[in-house]
This record gives C-alpha cells, structure tokens and sequence, in this order.
C-alpha cells in the first residue's frame, strides 16, 4: 500500500463519520428522516460489526473452519463482557484462550 | 442572570462535565487497544495519530482496520464506516433541537466531536435548559474531554505496542473489542437477527468479487433487523 492510497483513506472513513455525525446538528430542523427510516437504520451498526468480525473468527486461510482457537477465543470473550461489566476482562479473558488454545495445539 | 455570576457557556460546561466524568473511565481501554491496534495493521505511529486526529472514532478505525490491512477498495472501506456510523445520523437529529441558536462553525465541530458517551450521557439535559450558550457549554466541554483522553490514550497505546513482541497477536485485541460493542446491542432480538444474518452472509458471501459480499451482508443484517422488528410487533398486537 502507498503512502498517500493510506492518507486519502483516512480523510474518506474521515467523512465518512463526520458527516453523518453533523449531519442534523449542521442542517438544523429544516430536515427531518421519515420514522421508518429511523428504525431501519438502528441495524446498520450491529450488522456491519458482525460482517467484519464473523468471517475473522470463522474463516482459517480461506476455509470455514468451526473449531480454530480465534473463535474459542472471541466467544470467551462475548461471554466475559456478557458476564461481568469491567471493560478491561473481555481483553485478558479473549487473549488468554487465545494464546493458551495455541500453545497447546503446538 | 446577573453581571456578577459566571457566564452561561462556563455554567453549562461545568454540568456537562460533571454528569460525563464517570462515564469517560470507559474511554481508556478502547483507546488503548485502537493505539495497539493500528500498530499491528502496519501503521507508524504518525500514521496512526493521523488517522485518530482525522476520524476519532473507534468503533470506524477499528472496523475499518481489517479492510485497509486487506487492501480493500476504497468505495468498500467509505461504504462500510458509513454503515458503522449510520447511528449518528439518529443521534444528530435527536440532539439538533439543542442546536438552535447555535453559528454553524460551532455545530460543525459539535458534529465532529459526536460520541456515542457524550450523546448518551447528556442528550437529556441538552433538552431541558433554554440558554443556547449554556446547552453549547453542557455539550462541547464532555465533548472535548473525550477528544483529548482519547488523543491521549491512543498516544499510548501506540507506544505501548512497540515493546510488545508481534507473536502475541495484539491485533486479535481489535476483534475482541468489536465483539464488545456487538454485545450489548444483541441482547435485543431484532439486533442480534440483524447480527447473525450479517455476521453469517458475509462469512458465506466471502468469495464474491471486489468484497461486494461485505455490503450485501450489511444490506441483508439490516432489513433482517427490520423484519425481526416488526413480527415481534405484529405477535405483541395480538
């Protein structure tokens, strides 16, 4: 990747957040979104984290694979900040199953 | 209000910073994990504190982290942080009634600096107060203490990552904290169909070309979402 591809993707995910973040603050009440749309869009975030983190933790070197030690990992992680509230458990829990599955596999 | 008393913008910022601080504890690890993290995707540390100052916005950095490191279009990589941040298309137009009265520069950088803390945080007493001045001062001082313990811990992390050796797989944090936020958000029904079905199509559509598969499975979590959302209205109704 070069150098200045990097930067223009960095202004792009820029104004990807910004302007919807100014979006109503800046245009003010001249504009308002149909209800529907409201409540459709509430999905968007949840179903574009799952689409980046499912295939991370599902898919080793190209090939579905339900048993790797990144999905033992990450469900031990779902259930620690399921579990309990500290913010920092999810981390330890997630990176400990992690390198603990691998050190055993070999 | 008298002569005498402190100006209304400073009243405000103090209460919006009061009602803030305890929740800003939680800003700490996520960016310490999005400093490691942007570390492990092969960034050096200007790079890195680049993208930061630019986006500020972790839940986009970190989702957007495996694409760049993927090499992936960049039409794909702006369609997914726009779906990442659809979100605050609804928080803007909850808080903009609070914005009236407001100059446009200063409602540029409230949007800017919109989190998901701040919003949840004072998006109720932003409504109940008629100063202008004072609701700007409730918003923008939180607001701005978010960007800077943000600046700063990912400052950190950034270093942090530096003396950490590469087999312990720091980039795997990033994942576990995008598994963080999709927690709490699926422990609503409709939400966790909208997560399964995005989380399950992007897994089987992984082959499709030019990582299209990626924005059917967005496309297809959110009008599962909504379908899920309204049969579980229709069964209530009966």
């Amino acid at each position: 990747m070069n150098d200045a591809d990097l930067w223009l993707i960095f202004i792009v995910i820029g104004l990807a957040t910004t302007l919807p973040r100014a979006s109503f603050i800046v245009l003010g009440n001249r504009v308002s979104l149909p209800g529907t749309v409201q409540r459709a869009l509430r999905y968007a975030p949840a179903a574009a984290l799952a689409a980046i983190v499912a295939p991370d933790l599902l898919v080793v070197g190209g090939q579905l694979a339900p048993l790797n030690a990144k999905l033992a990992a990450g469900l031990a992680a779902a259930a620690s900040a399921l579990r309990w509230r500290n913010p920092w458990l999810p981390f330890i829990v997630g990176m400990a199953v992690l390198h603990a599955l691998r050190a055993w596999s070999g | 209000m008298s002569a005498t008393a402190t100006s209304p913008f400073l009243a405000g910022a103090r209460a919006g910073f009061a009602v803030f601080l305890p929740f800003s504890v939680g800003l700490v690890p996520w960016a310490l994990v999005m400093g490691m993290a942007m570390r492990s995707a092969g960034f050096s540390p200007v790079e890195a504190m680049g993208m930061n100052l630019i986006v500020f916005a972790g839940t986009a950095q970190l989702g957007t982290l495996p694409l760049i490191v993927a090499g992936a279009p960049l039409w794909l990589i702006f369609f997914t942080a726009l779906a990442l941040n659809l979100r605050f298309v609804i928080f803007s137009a909850a808080l903009a009634p609070a914005f009236r009265g407001v100059g446009p520069a200063a409602r540029w950088l409230s949007g800017h600096l919109l989190t998901d803390g701040v919003f949840a945080a004072c998006a109720d007493g932003l409504q109940k107060a008629d100063d202008a001045r004072w609701r700007l001062g409730y918003y923008l001082a939180p607001s701005l203490w978010s960007w800077l313990l943000w600046q700063a811990f990912t400052l950190l992390g950034v270093h942090a990552a530096a003396v950490v050796p590469k087999s312990w797989s720091l980039e795997f944090m990033a994942t576990i904290a995008l598994i963080v936020l999709l927690v709490p958000m699926s422990r609503v029904r409709p939400m966790l169909v909208a997560a399964l079905v995005g989380g399950g199509a992007a897994t089987l559509l992984r082959g499709m070309p030019l990582k299209l598969g990626a924005v059917v499975a967005i496309v297809l979590g959110i009008a599962a979402g909504f379908l899920a959302e309204n049969l579980e209205h229709r069964s209530q109704r009966r």
